[in-house]
């Protein structure tokens, strides 16, 4: 009786290792648009991953919940999880009424402005970190289905954790504002000098190109100035630590404590509005007749 | 069988690596399970599943990350080759040749990463070297020991590697 060989001959498996070889170097040459369309037909792969994801985040909840609840002190875990909820809320108030102090208009302008903001965003639980050392990231349990796309801003109350560069259909990766490849345009609230905020290795954030005559010092907040697209202007994103002004240099940088821990992050709030009205627009200031 | 040995690998390893390993993280940086996956994958099975291994899982990887796609298939897809090669020259794969050879790919990704990546000013080569690199290198060496280890006492590992690479 005749045995029938199943398995692949040596010949074809070394054709289909040429191809695999011939595969992944020709990835190296596709352009970065390319990127997108690969990253498009992902999309299946990554719901399909979402789901032990959810259930894998799931159970390290209820490991986290019972260790909270049961293995660390039950009214200590409590009472800090209230002081810290106050402590968002007071942060956020807070940072309100010193732009209130600064001009009262703003204010007003801003406030009609969240009003605007608020119902278009969408409340995301987070569910894991990044899956390499690179870059500091958070995923969240919301996706392309839920209407986040890239560039969209991730906030808590307390203020602005970072922005959304990545999506599947039902999970997003957020850079998180301590990350050093995030920049956001931030505005010190007292001075109103803008700059730019980029994250450091440290695992902070830096207030880069303020002008050498700001007056600007520790102690002050910088929040959003809303000129890139993803934040309004006047989210909460640190206070200052320290003023570096080097000899020679045109401009100043300031080292920023964040507002928000992004190690402690559970719940975000991802600003969706596709487009955020013009200081003008908000304040009410009458269009051209055509 | 082995390919579906390899989707639970791959649907499996992806949400451990983004919900459980940052708690066990050193001084920040957590070990690699995809890199040591398609280590072993390489050495145990040969370098045509390393290579289709890698690039799955670097594709699956990148997804939840923010490292972008063709760097994350290209360099897990290359270890998962070489491992293979590598594989091939070992007559005999003890536990300390497997951590010391992890310890070497690991370190030879991850100075290569940095160059791939178009990373910040601020994270140049010699933050790259003793900030993640080694640290990784270390974690990656010590965790693919334990696997090979617990598999080493269970199974005929040098048998299940001339099944596999037939």
């Amino acid at each position: 009786m005749r045995m029938v060989n199943l398995r692949v001959p040596y010949s074809a498996r070394r054709g289909a290792l040429f191809l695999a070889v011939i595969l992944a170097v020709g990835f190296l040459l596709l352009p970065g648009q390319l990127q997108s369309v690969f990253q498009e037909v992902g999309g299946p792969l990554g719901w399909i991953i979402s789901w032990p994801f959810q259930a894998v985040a799931g159970i390290h909840d209820r490991i986290a919940g019972i260790w909270g609840r049961y293995v660390a002190l039950q009214e200590v875990e409590e009472e800090n999880q209230q002081l810290r909820r106050e402590l968002d809320l007071l942060k956020e108030q807070n940072g309100q009424l010193r732009e209130a102090s600064v001009a009262t208009e703003r204010l007003s302008a801003l406030l009609e402005f969240k009003k605007q903001v608020l119902p278009t965003s969408v409340a995301a639980q987070v569910i894991g970190r990044d899956t390499g050392n690179w870059y500091k990231t958070i995923i969240l349990n919301k996706g392309a289905s839920d209407g986040l796309q890239s560039d969209q801003g991730v906030i808590t109350p307390a203020g602005v954790v970072g922005r959304v560069v990545k999506t599947t259909a039902s999970t997003a990766v957020v850079l998180l504002v301590t990350d050093p490849n995030n920049a956001i345009a931030g505005l010190i609230q007292r001075t109103r000098d803008e700059g730019i905020v980029e994250g450091t290795t440290q695992g902070q954030a830096r207030l880069k190109y303020i002008p050498l005559l700001s007056n600007a010092r520790p102690g002050d907040h910088v929040v959003t100035s809303g000129l890139v697209e993803g934040f309004p202007r006047g989210l909460p994103i640190g206070t200052i630590m320290r003023i570096d002004k080097e000899e020679e240099a045109l401009f100043q940088s300031a080292e920023i404590s964040p507002e928000v821990d992004p190690n402690r992050v559970e719940e975000v709030l991802v600003i969706r509005s596709p487009s955020i009205p013009s200081e003008g627009e908000r304040l009410g200031v009458p269009k051209p007749k055509p | 069988m082995k390919a579906l040995i390899y989707l639970v690998v791959i649907v499996g390893l992806v949400p451990i690596q983004s919900v459980f390993l940052p708690h066990i993280s050193l001084w920040g940086v957590k070990p690699d399970l995809g890199l040591v996956a398609v280590c072993l994958i390489g050495l145990i099975a040969g370098e045509l599943d390393g290579l289709l291994m890698g690039l799955a899982l670097g594709w699956a990887m990148s997804l939840f990350s923010a490292q972008d796609l063709i760097s994350a298939v290209v360099l897990k897809g290359a270890v998962g080759f070489v491992a293979g090669l590598a594989g091939r020259q070992v007559v005999y794969l003890s536990p300390v040749v497997l951590v010391a050879g992890l310890l070497v790919v690991s370190c030879l990704a991850g100075l290569v990463t940095p160059f791939v990546l178009t990373l910040s000013v601020q994270q140049d080569w010699w933050w790259a070297l003793r900030t993640v690199v080694l640290p990784q290198a270390c974690l990656d060496a010590l965790i693919g020991g334990l696997i090979y280890s617990i598999m080493w006492s269970r199974w005929n590992i040098e048998q299940l590697m001339s099944e596999s690479r037939m």
